[in-house]
């Protein structure tokens, strides 16, 4: 059976660890409170950018002895960033883990070196262009930054060409200092491990990092409703992101968001999938609720033939309005809910699948939370609080496009 | 030991069991993009998306609503030989989703009206390639480098699709039950008797002989380039090497886990980290049943293209020259590591087990795998190197700019 352990070090860092004694690897990760929407305009993409930077070394160690060390661990390890988190993780077997721990201690005080600076920004040039060939994202990062106006969680995570291209190593070092704080950082651990040893090389090799106050503007934003198309000759389908407020990370009512996202765009059997996908007026046609901190968005992403752009609106404004006026068979809510638990359970089966549910519930909330804690959540959701959730949020977005034709 | 049955119509049941609460099974389906009638590599693809539409009595909501209550996470895919049916759920669930399946591969409603939207989806996706172009050049790679038709796109041509009628696809898909030729695999949680006898039950009929030899004809040219106006050039490229049956598989699978299994391999070294060319660089070893090739993928900016495709090669081709040993331990344990993780997920094991049986004739124990793997030495690898050098390269680009091979 699953064990949950919490611990707070003195510097403020703190460690978190679900304990699975029948588990065959381990997964263990470093989430910072920090991403795009904690950044200033001069250094946009500076969190992602950083999030490469770690893997760059540290005093002791340049990047290929980093990349040599966890290969020899046998470490599936990668990072990620997002508006909001910039997360750190590796997947190994027991016996690696408190290895590959302390590795991810010392990555965590990197030395940021002007050289390995100067490589790494062509990559990350080399990410911004692939994302560019990849409309299905690039519909997505740029309909965020229309929904959400001054809102902060409309700041790209790559950053431009241009950010990128002026961004200094000194400014990157700053920005470092201010947000990569113990107190702004949980250690989580899942799988099979001793969380007492963990506690002790965290304590051993962080004994040196000095808490910081590290700020972040926090407020709800609806969106700006604003429609734009953008055109690009190059393109062969008509991609359509449509954004729509949801609740937060910290609001309760989001299990019955996600089960409302699930009802009108999961892949399969949704009403998205009955008006668009099966009768093939859209190839794509897909919502999630993604709650953040402190707000929150609908997000749906639709892919056509560029000649049924406004039918595919026209269908969706028909698919929301009928939500808002007849009522939910309870059918509905119930296939939602499985699939929906499904995922959980399928979530359970590696260490690595928990990892993140346990970082995340931890940053949002300081709370543990278990898959058993989930599952009851997802199952006492009412009806009536979908239909709420219907009649506060569905209805208004914004809408993005990209595709061959002129608006 | 895997658990294995046959069934009195001759389909081959394979299961692994795990410690979860979820299980996962798949049906190969003997209805690969090659072995399709020529002329119709894309049917399979169309009829992957038809069968769910209405089966065993129901309609195509009844059929998508059955298969939502029960929560279950499904999804079609063509590859080569076969045609795949994966689903994953919660264990309780499994002899309800079996029920669900069985209908779909034996009493599929093939309603022609509902034919017309499978068709248009197909083409929609066939178009999107158009705006997935990492995707689609892996694809023509394949079609270049395979002899065809192992190599066929499985969505097929954009003519083969618009000539496509519901007829013809019901009569080819009449000849997908082939229980000789059909491969049903299991992970997670299940009890195999009772798994073997609900499938006794399920599929007793007999069936029909399927589709089955094939003549590999000449492969395609050395250099293809796609004119696209996009952002970077889209480089795939691929060598022959022996396929996974051979007496060289692990040291294969060593070779290409030092030049690219990981962030301290060769090319994540040489490409992207000492040159800033790519951010996306990596190789892979694929098998089919005869022929095999290590595929490489990289993407860069125009100006870099060049430089990016002559490092890459000049990579593949050193390897041979040597070896460390601390490489080679890397490489041994990542390839462990990444053998007893897929044995904690019930869907890859349900994959793994089924293709092992279908192109090597047995499950391989994960012991079995682990003891080849621990053998590797150097000298050896080495060795198999030297017999099959990394020299003759398939190269397909899609981008701004052409590159010189």
């Amino acid at each position: 059976m699953m064990e949950f352990k919490h611990r707070q070090l003195k510097n403020g860092l703190t460690v978190i660890g679900e304990v699975n004694p029948a588990a065959q690897s381990a997964a263990v990760g470093f989430f910072v409170r920090t991403g795009s929407r904690d950044e200033t305009p001069e250094v946009s993409g500076v969190s992602h950018f950083l999030e490469h930077m770690l893997f760059k070394g540290t005093e002791r160690l340049s990047a290929l002895d980093v990349n040599e060390a966890f290969d020899r661990l046998g470490a599936k390890f990668n990072a990620f960033t997002s508006e909001e988190n910039t997360v750190f993780y590796a997947a190994v077997l027991p016996e690696y883990l408190p290895a590959v721990s302390q590795l991810w201690l010392e990555l965590m005080r990197p030395s940021l070196r002007d050289d390995d600076f100067n490589i790494e920004k062509h990559v990350i040039l080399e990410e911004i262009a692939m994302y560019r060939d990849m409309p299905q994202y690039e519909v997505m990062d740029q309909g965020r930054a229309l929904h959400f106006g001054i809102h902060p969680c409309g700041n790209s995570v790559l950053g431009s060409d241009d950010s990128i291209k002026a961004m200094t190593a000194q400014q990157m070092r700053a920005y470092f200092q201010q947000r990569y704080a113990p107190n702004n950082m949980v250690l989580a651990c899942c799988g099979r491990f001793d969380f007492d040893q963990l506690c002790e090389l965290a304590e051993a090799h962080s004994s040196a990092w000095k808490p910081v106050e590290a700020q972040r503007r926090l407020f709800d934003f609806e969106g700006t409703f604003q429609v734009r198309h953008v055109q690009n000759p190059n393109l062969a389908r008509h991609h359509i992101c449509l954004l729509g407020p949801a609740v937060s990370m910290q609001d309760p009512r989001r299990y019955a968001a996600s089960l409302l996202a699930s009802i009108v765009g999961d892949d399969t059997g949704s009403r998205y999938y009955w008006a668009l996908t099966e009768t093939a007026l859209a190839e794509t046609a897909v919502m999630q609720c993604e709650s953040m901190d402190g707000t929150g968005a609908f997000y749906s992403y639709f892919s056509c033939d560029p000649k049924n752009a406004e039918k595919v609106i026209e269908t969706v404004k028909s698919v929301y309005k009928d939500l808002a006026e007849t009522g939910l068979p309870a059918s509905e809510i119930e296939a939602a809910r499985n699939k929906i638990l499904t995922s959980l359970t399928l979530k359970c089966e590696q260490p690595m699948g928990r990892l993140v549910s346990l970082g995340f519930n931890w940053v949002y909330n300081h709370q543990y939370r278990s898959v058993q804690n989930d599952v009851d959540d997802v199952k006492s959701v009412r009806r009536q609080e979908i239909q709420e959730m219907i009649a506060l949020k569905l209805g208004r977005f914004t809408q993005f496009s990209l595709g061959p034709l002129p608006a | 030991m895997a658990d294995s049955y046959r069934l009195k119509n001759g389909m081959v049941l394979l299961g692994e069991r795990m410690e979860v609460q979820s299980v996962s099974f798949q049906f190969l389906l003997p209805a690969g993009a090659a072995l399709l009638p020529r002329g119709r590599a894309g049917s399979a693809y169309v009829i992957s998306d038809w069968m769910f539409r209405g089966a065993g009595g129901r309609t195509s909501r009844q059929l998508v609503e059955a298969i939502d209550s029960l929560g279950i996470h499904h999804s079609e895919s063509v590859h080569t030989y076969q045609l795949a049916l994966s689903a994953s759920l919660e264990a309780g669930n499994l002899a309800r989703a079996l029920e669900l399946f069985a209908d779909v591969i034996l009493r599929p409603a093939f309603d022609p009206l509902q034919f017309v939207p499978s068709l248009q989806l197909a083409i929609n996706d066939l178009k999107g390639l158009d705006d997935d172009p990492r995707q689609k050049v892996m694809m023509r790679l394949a079609e270049q480098f395979y002899p065809d038709p192992l190599g066929r796109p499985v969505m097929g041509t954009m003519e083969e699709l618009e000539s496509l009628t519901a007829e013809t696809a019901a009569a080819i898909a009449a000849r997908f039950y082939d229980p000789s030729q059909i491969i049903f695999s299991i992970g997670g949680s299940y009890d195999f008797d009772t798994v073997c006898r609900q499938m006794e039950r399920l599929f007793e009929n007999p069936g029909t002989p399927g589709i089955k030899d094939i003549q590999p004809a000449p492969t395609g040219s050395r250099y293809t380039h796609d004119q696209n106006e996009g952002a970077q050039v889209h480089i795939g490229l691929m060598t022959p090497v022996p396929p996974i049956a051979s007496d060289v598989y692990y040291e294969l699978l060593a070779a290409v886990a030092i030049l690219s299994g990981s962030m301290s391999s060769r090319l994540f070294t040489e490409v992207r980290e000492k040159r800033g060319l790519c951010y996306a660089v990596g190789a892979k070893y694929r098998s089919l049943k005869e022929h095999a090739g290590i595929s490489c993928y990289a993407g860069t900016t125009p100006d870099k293209a060049q430089e990016t495709l002559d490092v890459t090669i000049d990579q593949f081709r050193k390897l041979r020259l040597g070896i460390s040993e601390d490489e080679l331990q890397r490489a041994k344990v990542g390839l462990k590591t990444s053998l007893i993780m897929q044995t904690e997920s019930t869907g890859a094991r349900a994959g793994g087990i089924a293709a092992d049986y279908f192109l090597l004739g047995h499950v391989r124990e994960p012991e079995e795998i682990r003891e080849k793997i621990e053998a590797l030495s150097v000298p050896r690898v080495l060795e198999v190197l030297n017999r099959y050098p990394f020299e003759e390269f398939t190269v397909v680009t899609i981008g701004p700019r052409q590159v010189n091979v």
